[in-house]
């Protein structure tokens, strides 16, 4: 996994760099937008991390001029003002995710892992989440190399969680992933199929309530 | 001392003279008009005394009567309203005909002579004539009691006053018509400018404003001019040191916690933690001091308040801050209803983070807490409550301070998150409340929106 990382500020952009490194992508570092159009033009990425605030020519240019080019390749902006017009238009643009500065590491990890992954499940049918493999396509799931047995309904949970990864996935929205026109689900059906993938998964991946707001999924703490 | 005002003074030296000239109008028409009345009826009494000197005979002894018949005599004291007395006397006194005790007049400068007097213990309107004629000279006194007199005096004077009372009453409305009117320019300028929000910096327009009151206005304006140049220059100074300040701590606190992992760095691991842990702490405190000036700059300034959705601003706050909750063990959960207001979206989840954050860090593993959305008592509200170990009823006011630390607070706070909370309710015209939870336990703190 290869990211480009657009940071002007030399301590932050070795830090992400680095904290990339660390966790098994390939990253390089640039300083300028326009440093970043021209390695973008050489060579491919699978993430750009852009900071909205670059000399010349700013975060949000670099995004607008790769959506006009085409280029699809995933976004995440950070950004050090604290207004919400700057994450409104850095979305607009094309952006796919915004982090404020400051961040954690472990936040800013998740956030790369999340928008890499979304991006490759429409390329390819392979989709890793810690310990767990999802093919897509035969709608299988691997935990640690093993078969787990799950249901479709289950699946499709799963699948809806993990494209949505370190997200609250709203029980409306797991529920729209499973129903199907000939039948009228509650949302409690939702919690029962959740308990039962809980029980499934067995802690290769941890399922979070978020009372009154949905799911969210996480790799088992160290 | 009360203000001073435009509308009493005028209303005072345009009232007081006119009510003033008003009053000595009204006199001067009953004046005028009583003396033409008493010249007519004085006139009636002289003619009865001309007639009545007419008919003064000599007799055959010498002696002068009056050669008047009873019947003559009684038409003459006839009156309706009056009783008519009469006399008649020689120059020397000497009495002729009439009643005999009827005073008499002398005067010997008007011909004849008019004047009051008392008969018969009334007040009487006495006429003297002295009559120079073939008979000598003779004095004819006819007086006549005050009914008839009074009663016209008094529809005369009611008369003139009900005149000028309703002429009175009509200058006066007319002068605090137009008082009123003629204000009414000023009080359009100051509908104008209480109508405006006091977030309003643009100048009052220049078209409506009277003269006399035009170089205030620009004043105003100048003033406006001023205080937004003054905003203008703290907003971007506040957005570039929150960009100066943030990027440098952004990497400082990356590079110290890549160092605490790495295992070359293994022998200063704990001081390394102790310096990440401070970089944490002035990171927080920044972030912090940034959102209180820019919400002191939001309460002065031309800040723009939407429409804000209460509800989506409890789901954002909670699903930024779900991972320390849950690295921390607590259960969190939003529980909302509709509700909006009018208000800044980025201050109110600052606050509501602000709240979030304490109740994570004053929450024990295992604890609740629940965000909360919705209108109670058709006024809106934001509610954060958790489970945790409370803040004691008499600390409850003073944590609103800043810098103030609870004596229970926990971990590396600054004390400016609940100063944080009280400034954006503040600006937001909403009353921040501290409670127990509901069995007495934990902290609830309330944010309620008073309608505006």
């Amino acid at each position: 996994m290869r990211v480009l990382v657009v940071e002007d500020d030399p301590l932050v952009g070795d830090g992400v760099r680095r904290a990339l490194n660390n966790d098994g992508f390939a990253a390089d570092l640039v300083a300028s937008t326009e440093a970043a159009k021209s390695a973008l033009d050489a060579e491919s990425f699978d993430l750009v991390i852009a900071d909205i605030g670059l000399p010349r020519q700013d975060g949000l240019q670099l995004v607008r001029s790769l959506r006009s080019r085409g280029q699809n390749v995933p976004v995440l902006m950070l950004t050090a003002r604290d207004g919400l017009e700057d994450r409104v238009t850095a979305l607009d643009l094309g952006a796919d995710d915004y982090l404020t500065k400051p961040f954690q590491v472990p936040e800013l990890l998740a956030r790369c892992r999340a928008l890499i992954r979304r991006a490759n499940s429409v390329a390819s049918a392979r989709v890793g989440f810690g310990e767990l493999e999802l093919d897509t396509a035969r709608k299988s799931v691997t935990a640690g190399g093993k078969t787990l047995e799950l249901s479709q309904r289950e699946w499709a949970i799963l699948e809806c969680l993990i494209l949505n990864g370190g997200h609250i996935v709203s029980k409306s929205k797991l529920m729209s992933a499973i129903v199907d026109w000939s039948e009228d689900l509650t949302l409690n059906a939702v919690e029962v199929y959740v308990s039962r993938l809980r029980a499934k998964l067995a802690g290769a991946a941890v399922i979070s309530t978020v009372r009154g707001m949905g799911y969210r999924i996480d790799e088992p703490r160290k | 001392m009360t203000a001073p005002s435009i509308r009493k003074r005028l209303l005072a030296l345009l009232l007081l003279p006119a009510v003033l000239i008003l009053i000595a109008g009204t006199l001067s028409d009953y004046f005028t008009a009583l003396a033409p009345y008493r010249d007519a009826y004085d006139q009636a009494l002289f003619d009865a005394a001309l007639a009545i000197s007419g008919h003064v005979r000599v007799d055959s002894q010498g002696r002068r009567t009056l050669s008047l018949p009873a019947d003559a005599i009684a038409i003459l004291r006839y009156d309706t309203y009056d009783s008519i007395f009469f006399k008649v006397t020689t120059e020397a006194g000497e009495f002729i005909a009439g009643d005999r005790d009827l005073p008499e007049l002398h005067d010997n400068t008007t011909n004849p002579a008019r004047g009051y007097a008392r008969y018969h213990r009334e007040s009487v309107r006495l006429v003297t004539y002295r009559a120079k004629g073939s008979t000598g000279t003779l004095e004819v006194s006819v007086a006549e009691t005050l009914h008839k007199r009074d009663h016209t005096r008094s529809r005369i004077l009611f008369s003139a006053l009900a005149v000028d009372i309703a002429q009175l009453s009509l200058v006066l409305a007319l002068i605090w018509i137009g008082v009123g009117l003629a204000l009414g320019p000023l009080r359009s300028v100051e509908a104008q400018i209480s109508r405006r929000s006091a977030r309003d910096l643009t100048p009052l327009p220049g078209e409506s404003i009277p003269t006399e009151i035009a170089g205030l206005v620009a004043a105003l304006n100048r003033l406006f001019v001023t205080v937004r140049a003054t905003s203008d220059a703290q907003r971007r100074f506040l957005g570039s040191a929150a960009h100066q300040l943030r990027t440098p701590l952004t990497g400082l606190q990356v590079q110290l916690e890549l160092l605490t992992e790495d295992p070359a760095a293994a022998p200063v691991r704990e001081r390394l933690a102790a310096l990440l842990e401070a970089t944490q702490r002035l990171t927080h405190t920044t972030q912090q001091l940034l959102a209180l000036a820019r919400s002191d700059e939001a309460a002065n300034l031309s800040w723009e308040f939407t429409r804000i959705e209460l509800s989506e601003v409890v789901e954002a706050t909670v699903a930024d801050r779900i991972s320390a909750a849950l690295a921390a063990g607590i259960d969190i959960g939003a529980d909302t209803q509709p509700g909006t207001i009018q208000g800044v979206r980025w201050l109110l989840l600052e606050a509501l983070s602000n709240l979030v954050n304490n109740a994570i860090a004053h929450t024990p593993t295992g604890g609740t807490i629940t965000v909360r959305s919705g209108v109670a008592a058709d006024t809106e509200f934001l509610e954060v409550s958790d489970s945790g170990i409370g803040i004691p009823v008499d600390e409850r006011e003073r944590v609103l301070e800043r810098f103030f630390r609870g004596s229970n607070a926990r971990g590396a706070g600054s004390g400016l998150g609940l100063a944080i909370v009280a400034e954006v309710a503040q600006l937001h015209g909403a009353a921040v409340a501290i409670d127990s939870g509901p069995d007495g336990k934990g902290t609830t703190v309330r944010m309620t929106f008073q309608r505006r």
